[in-house]
């Protein structure tokens, strides 16, 4: 059994918010999530404070000291987490190891990102590196995949088109959700290029936003009875070997296992699943590292509906990245703002029947073919 | 290769050979550790085994394309629109490496091609100043891979 769960949580709506601040969101969320967990602020022991990109684009630093002390928190040990798309769910996973190693009784993990600024641009895998300097943007990283995924397994462009079409389907009944119109195959097919054989509605558009969890041991909530048992919660990094399969993503798969076999949990158990689906390959991807199905079938599981809302396993009931969108700091939080409404039985319109076993995966950077940074965390109640 | 090509700088140094090539194919420069026998692309200064130093080596200039794809986005660093980058095997040594495609092929690549290095002007670097990128072309006769 878990040693920590997860008292509150808190989110503001993902999009485009041109008059508020990175700190203000980020306080909107954390203020919500102690009042969700009903524990005072004086009762925090710990702050992660998760942001990827305030540094580039405002020149701004520490910023987890100005959004703890906006909710009323000092003194305490305040973390300023960088982790690319993992930057909030390595928070998560700093929090989760504070409470249950005993050094912490409740813990604020926080993730915020303001990305709507002129000229944003494609994200890279870092300026300096060589592969950015050859023409690496991060589309292309996952457009490779896709192209030797089609080419190895026969998947087809309509088959990567259902990800965004099931997605947008979920984010209609998601009001934290940026885009919640419908789409269709046509439609997508039919958005322009990006990098082939990624259209635009293929890859996870940025946004603004932030969410915010606390983290307490099972016998510090005041209310046990909506507390979410975490499991575990797994941080990896990339083995960087040569030469990668970019078709089935070793870290991806060793970082899942590895969750399964702390949680004691396999595939078969889970009810409700939330993926990194930063472009639609990548969700297919996941599916396969996730053991939903066989390498190689990503593209049938999601044809045939199986991780569609009623399906088998739904997976990214919320709208997953494609439709929220992609606040680089927020994600990860976001992810588990999701499961944890979800095992609540409070998602309304978009609730997986019946959901006790939850699971969140994110992956961030890119370095050697590989990725940088995996988390894997495993929810139940 | 134009005359100038040996005036422009490179986009970064130690990773592929600099001109004049006396029409020999540019090669990818590369890292071997002599202790472990392991090859890297691109070159870190120790070997990721035994943390002992990694020698400088030639990587050839062929492969074959394991995958590839087209960015038609607004390209960075004044490359042009669209342009393509992929991995590919090399055929000298056992590394999948990163590097751009011909931006002058985009229409012409498949998986499982041959391919070989060229090096020429190709938009700017991180400073705004042109510079050479290496970048595989695929080859004349794609059976053997011959036909520089």
């Amino acid at each position: 059994m878990g040693s920590a769960v997860i008292a509150g949580i808190g989110m503001t709506a993902f999009g485009r918010h041109p008059g508020r601040s990175l700190i203000d969101m980020a306080a909107e969320a954390a203020r919500q999530a102690l009042k969700d967990a009903g524990i005072a602020p004086s009762r925090i022991d710990a702050c992660f404070f998760a942001n990827a990109l305030a540094g580039r684009l405002f020149g701004d630093f520490t910023v987890g000291q100005n959004v703890s002390w906006d909710v009323g928190i000092n003194r305490v040990p305040v973390v300023n987490v960088e982790n690319a798309c993992t930057s909030g769910s390595t928070a998560l996973y700093l929090a989760y190891n504070a409470v249950a190693a005993g050094q912490a009784d409740a813990v604020l993990a926080v993730g915020a990102e303001k990305m709507y600024v002129p000229e944003f641009g494609l994200i890279n895998s870092g300026m300096n590196e060589l592969d950015t300097q050859l023409g690496l943007v991060a589309p292309a990283s996952f457009a490779l995949r896709a192209v030797r995924h089609m080419n190895e397994f026969g998947t087809t462009a309509e088959q990567l088109a259902r990800v965004s079409v099931k997605n947008r389907r979920h984010a209609q009944n998601n009001p934290c959700a940026q885009f919640r119109d419908p789409v269709t195959v046509d439609e997508v097919l039919s958005a322009p290029m990006i990098v082939d054989p990624l259209t635009r509605l293929q890859c996870c558009p940025i946004a603004d936003g932030a969410a915010a969890v606390v983290v307490c041991s099972p016998r510090g909530t005041p209310h046990p009875a909506r507390a979410v048992t975490i499991h575990t919660a797994l941080l990896t990094s990339g083995s960087y070997e040569n030469p990668q399969d970019l078709t089935s993503w070793e870290t991806d798969y060793r970082t899942c296992r590895r969750a399964y076999e702390r949680a004691g949990i396999g595939p078969e158990d889970l009810d409700v699943v939330e993926v990194h689906d930063a472009f639609s390959i990548s969700e297919i991807l996941h599916y396969e590292a996730l053991g939903l199905c066989n390498t190689g079938e990503g593209g049938r599981l999601v044809a045939e509906g199986a991780t569609e809302l009623g399906g088998r396993c739904p997976v990214n009931v919320s709208g997953g990245l494609l439709s929220r969108g992609h606040p680089v700091g927020a994600t990860g939080i976001a992810q588990a703002c999701e499961i944890v409404t979800q095992l609540r039985s409070e998602a309304g319109a978009r609730q997986v029947d019946n959901a006790k076993v939850g699971l969140a995966q994110c992956m961030g950077g890119d370095k050697a073919g590989d990725t940088k940074s995996c988390t894997v965390a495993v929810f139940s109640v | 290769m134009s005359k100038t090509t040996g005036e422009i700088q490179p986009v970064a140094r130690g990773v592929f050979s600099l001109p004049p090539y006396d029409r020999r194919p540019p090669w990818l420069l590369g890292g071997w550790c002599p202790a472990c026998n392991e090859y890297y692309f691109p070159r870190p200064p120790y070997c990721r085994s035994c943390l002992g130093p990694v020698q400088e080596v030639s990587l050839g200039s062929r492969g074959t394309i394991y995958s590839f794809t087209v960015i038609r986005t607004k390209a960075p660093f004044g490359l042009p629109t669209p342009y393509s980058v992929g991995y590919i095997d090399l055929t000298e040594k056992p590394l999948r490496v990163f590097c751009m495609l011909d931006p002058g092929a985009v229409d012409r690549l498949r998986v499982g091609q041959t391919v070989r290095l060229a090096v020429e002007p190709l938009g700017q670097n991180a400073q705004g100043e042109p510079c050479l990128r290496p970048f595989f072309t695929p080859c004349a006769d794609e059976h053997t891979g011959e036909g520089l």
